[in-house]
């Protein structure tokens, strides 16, 4: 067996150290009648060599970003990683450690949560932040439950069409256990119109939750919508993009009472999904109803400054069924990645990557529409996404055959949007060139 | 080497104009960006973040990783959360570009490797658990835990039934409880007896037709075999409820006896102890979720389907709860569960309980004569002792001795946890330590129970930093940097 220690001596000398004759004894207290009389039906024992073999055969089947041009994004984006952050991330001191409950021997990790929330006030211009939810799909409903806890109004939420489609689905599965009612704005034209929010707000409602830029890659007017929220006595949940901020206002100066947003641009691979980072930052106000863990600063007994986990009375392992939220977990190791990427990164770096993600996208999208099969399905302003319409209405089959032509072109739309069938969104990072758009064009266009 | 003058924050290394990270120029037009976006949605000024070279980043988290303890570093009997070795091979596997470079909205045809290392993986998890239906989707146990009583929830909704409780011991984990709530049920707490066991009287006072779901763990947080499981699971299930298995303690039982064989109709498993994905310093984890075949329609969308010798994800599941997360699930740390799995075999995951067991019960027999453990003389894979004797004695806490062992280069148990205990201590060694390690455990703490209480109280000595001040900072909340407060 790979990673024991124990010789059949050692287990003979520890059996007798506790008095049993078998390692089989330890075990009688399970009823025999529920002991597994055979061995579990699992494929036989691999070695190193044989794992890296299989794994290998089996990684080899799948196409990747590195094998074809990704022009995916909604929610997952192939931005650059820095080295630095695997190099970093990847010492054992970091990722075998485990939830600094020991503040004297995890210094180092309580240390980076602190400077991960001071990064992610300062990105967002929110006064707190936690060190961490799952993701950004699951931290957007935790960022209305936070609203509805504040305000409340634990009835109703109002949330715009334009929102990542799984985070709505996401939103539904939590509501559908609590009884909570879920209004949605439709954005027909790529955003959602104030008017229309103002119509869906009322007096029962807890928050609006909005990304900006959306999931179409629109920018929202959240100002507008903010103030319609705040006159109603609800609050303004905005989910972000991380990568946005590098160029747009903030979400604390666009009137969000609670930031929340997929942390997986900052400095974490792809991943097929996951584990990504869940970004929470909101005012101070709410700061013992927030979920999730959070680093303070405090003294040790000789006056040094250090970091301790703080404010544990709001968490299930003090509070249980009267918890802020079930979560015990943050996501430590993506927060470190996070925290590493936008030292690296720096003001200038992040305003730099921001900007080429908006020129490429622009010229992409003039690239794609300038022929006469495919239109840009809104006309709103974009950032790093947009939507694109086939004329032909073959989105399925012009994906597919982009695909063998070395493109992961885009998105197809239609099982979110049954009205947006003939569309599919386009994502452009920092990392496309412009060659790569260009032969992107000829394969759909071919 | 530790380099002593690590404290620094990043902010305060910051200087105007100093930058790490070079980009290319832009090779496509350079439009001014204000005529791309409108201008009143533009920021007026750079992001406020720090500014500093590349070595500095370098150097700087480098540096903090060391004030770190660590499985690579040290002895970690960290009950509860199986801080076991976390192999190198599968950190290597899972930075594969063929697993970490895959888009979460690629298409099923051009990834179909990975569907079948996710499908294998939920057949073996079924296996494993005697629960055949499984979603990978949760991000956690304690999400994996929601997803379930989400399950459980709509299950009844389908089968019409008004139910309202869900019940757990109260040496739960906190989770149990939170969960319940998020998951709309009222939460009763079952009462446990002096051996640490589920109190048939006070459950059976509790139990009535609106019991949804009874949570377990077994083997419990006292590191013990609740023997009436499954005499639980029948009373359970004669009122129409389901009994759900918290599975964070997996790891004792692997190959020895099975959730579903034992009365279970759900639970999760936490890769992240038991397949030793890397605790990360608090995350990520993952959560998996297995169950009987009933209540497989309700799952969390989409799973993996095999169609002959395709593999597919399956979205059209009308019964389903629907989803719980973003895309697929924490693959990664499920890539690594996989690597660690088929690295064992059927009889390495058997003999991984078995040596878990075995040091367990090897260390409670050399712990036993310093503190009492309250449970008795055999444990699963971890075991509780009090140091309730000692601190009446000679008022030296569990927390006490907990900070002197840091001092000795053993990270500390999981102290005053399970709430049942008085002074607990819980304390797990892993099948991946050495008796020599273990002996060094027990002789430390034995030297450390012989102490001078003044000594203890004030213990670590030897540390980066003595104990903290956490009431002021719960009192006087100092949550992000600002410029100021530079307490030296």
């Amino acid at each position: 067996m790979p990673y024991f220690y124990n010789t059949p001596e050692d287990q003979q000398a520890m059996l007798a150290a506790i008095g049993a004759s078998s390692v089989d004894e330890l075990f009688d207290v399970i009823p025999a009648e529920h002991r597994l009389k055979r061995p579990l039906a699992l494929p036989p024992a691999l070695s190193e060599m044989e794992l890296a073999q299989q794994l290998g055969a089996l990684a080899a089947k799948n196409d990747h970003a590195g094998s074809k041009v990704c022009f995916l994004g909604g929610g997952s984006y192939d931005h650059f990683v820095p080295a630095v952050v695997d190099a970093l991330a990847g010492r054992g001191e970091f990722y075998t450690s485990y939830t600094p409950y020991q503040p004297e021997v995890a210094q180092g990790n309580l240390q980076v949560m602190f400077e991960y929330q001071t990064l992610i006030c300062e990105l967002t211009g929110m006064d707190v932040s936690n060190a961490s939810l799952y993701d950004g799909g699951s931290a957007a409903a935790e960022g209305v439950l936070l609203a509805m806890s504040v305000t409340g109004r634990p009835g109703k939420v109002v949330v715009a069409g334009s929102v990542n489609p799984e985070y709505r689905q996401i939103l539904e599965t939590y509501f559908e256990c609590i009884g909570a009612h879920l209004v949605t704005v439709p954005a027909a034209s790529g955003i959602v119109r104030p008017a229309d929010v103002a119509a869906a707000v009322d007096s029962d409602t807890a928050c609006v939750l909005l990304q900006h830029p959306n999931f179409f890659g629109c920018l929202e007017d959240v100002a507008a919508i903010s103030k319609i929220a705040h006159d109603a006595g609800a609050l303004l949940v905005q989910s972000f993009d991380p990568i946005s901020l590098g160029l747009l206002k903030r979400p604390a100066d666009l009137g969000a009472d609670v930031a929340v947003a997929e942390g997986q641009s900052l400095g974490t691979p792809m991943l097929y999904g996951g584990p990504y980072l869940g970004i929470m930052a909101c005012k101070e106000a709410f700061v013992r109803r927030m979920p999730g863990r959070i680093a303070g600063q405090t003294v040790d007994r000789r006056g040094r400054r250090c970091w301790v986990l703080t404010l544990q009375t709001r968490e299930q392992h003090i509070r249980r069924e009267k918890a802020t939220s079930n979560i015990c977990t943050n996501q430590g190791l993506f927060a470190l990645r996070a925290a590493i990427y936008l030292a690296q990164m720096g003001p200038q770096g992040l305003k730099e990557t921001a900007e080429l993600c908006v020129r490429k996208a622009a010229y992409a999208k003039q690239q794609l529409t300038a022929g006469s099969r495919f239109s840009a399905a809104f006309s709103q302003p974009t950032f790093k996404e947009f939507v694109i319409r086939d004329k032909q209405n073959r989105v399925a089959d012009l994906l597919k055959s982009a695909s063998a032509a070395g493109y992961l072109a885009g998105i197809p739309l239609g099982k979110w949007y049954p009205e947006l069938e003939d569309c599919f969104l386009v994502t452009v990072t920092e990392k496309r060139t412009k060659g790569e758009i260009e032969g992107l064009t000829r394969s759909l266009n071919q | 080497m530790r380099n002593l003058k690590t404290s620094t924050l990043l902010f305060e290394l910051s200087k105007p104009a100093r930058r790490a990270a070079t980009l290319p120029a832009c090779d496509v037009p350079v439009e001014r960006i204000d005529k791309l976006l409108p201008k009143d949605s533009l920021s007026e000024r750079l992001p406020p973040l720090p500014e500093v070279s590349e070595p500095e980043v370098v150097r700087h988290f480098t540096n903090l990783s060391t004030l770190n303890m660590s499985v690579d570093t040290h002895f970690y009997p960290l009950g509860s959360c199986t801080m076991k070795y976390n192999s190198k091979r599968n950190e290597r596997m899972a930075a594969l570009p063929g697993i970490a470079d895959l888009h979460p909205h690629q298409p099923d045809e051009t990834i179909q490797g990975m569907l079948e290392l996710l499908y294998e993986l939920q057949q073996i998890l079924g296996e494993i658990s005697g629960l055949p239906a499984v979603s990978l989707q949760p991000a956690a146990g304690a999400h994996g835990e929601l997803a379930a009583l989400m399950v459980a929830a709509a299950y009844f909704r389908d089968k019409k039934l008004l139910r309202t409780k869900v019940l757990a011991p109260d040496s739960a984990h906190g989770t149990n409880p939170a969960s319940a709530k998020m998951a709309g049920f009222e939460f009763v707490t079952v009462k446990s007896n002096a051996a640490g066991f589920v109190d048939m009287e006070d459950l059976q006072s509790k139990l009535d037709d609106q019991i949804a779901v009874f949570m377990i763990t077994n083997p419990s947080t006292l590191g013990i075999f609740d023997k009436q499981v499954s005499q639980i699971a029948q009373l359970v299930h004669k009122m129409g409820g389901l009994i759900y298995l918290d599975g964070a303690n997996m790891n004792a039982i692997l190959g020895i006896t099975r959730p579903g064989d034992f009365g279970a109709d759900m639970m999760h498993y936490n890769p992240h102890k038991t397949f030793s994905g890397p605790h990360g310093g608090g995350g990520p984890g993952a959560g998996p979720i297995c169950v009987t075949d009933i209540l497989g329609p309700y799952l969390p969308a989409p799973v993996v389907e095999k169609v002959e010798d395709k593999f597919r994800l399956a979205y059209d599941r009308a019964q389903s709860i629907g989803r719980v997360r973003s895309f697929f699930g924490n693959v990664g740390v499920l890539v690594r569960a996989w690597c660690y799995i088929r690295t064992h075999g059927p009889e390495g995951l058997k003999a991984v309980a078995e040596n878990a067991v075995l040091n367990a019960n090897y260390l409670l027999s050399r712990v036993k004569h310093i503190l009492p453990v309250p449970q008795g003389d055999r444990c699963m894979h971890e075991f509780v002792a009090s140091a309730a004797a000692i601190k009446k004695k000679t008022s030296v806490s569990a927390m006490d001795l907990a900070k002197r062992l840091l001092d000795y280069g053993f990270h500390a148990p999981t102290v005053y946890f399970p709430l049942t205990v008085p002074e607990a201590m819980m304390i797990e060694p892993t099948e991946t330590e050495s008796k020599e390690t273990m002996d060094a455990f027990a002789e430390i703490l034995f030297r450390i129970t012989e102490e001078s209480p003044e000594l203890l109280h004030e213990a670590p000595h030897s540390t980066i930093i003595s104990r903290p001040d956490e009431v002021r900072a719960a009192r006087q909340p100092m949550m992000r940097w600002k410029g100021d407060g530079n307490v030296r």
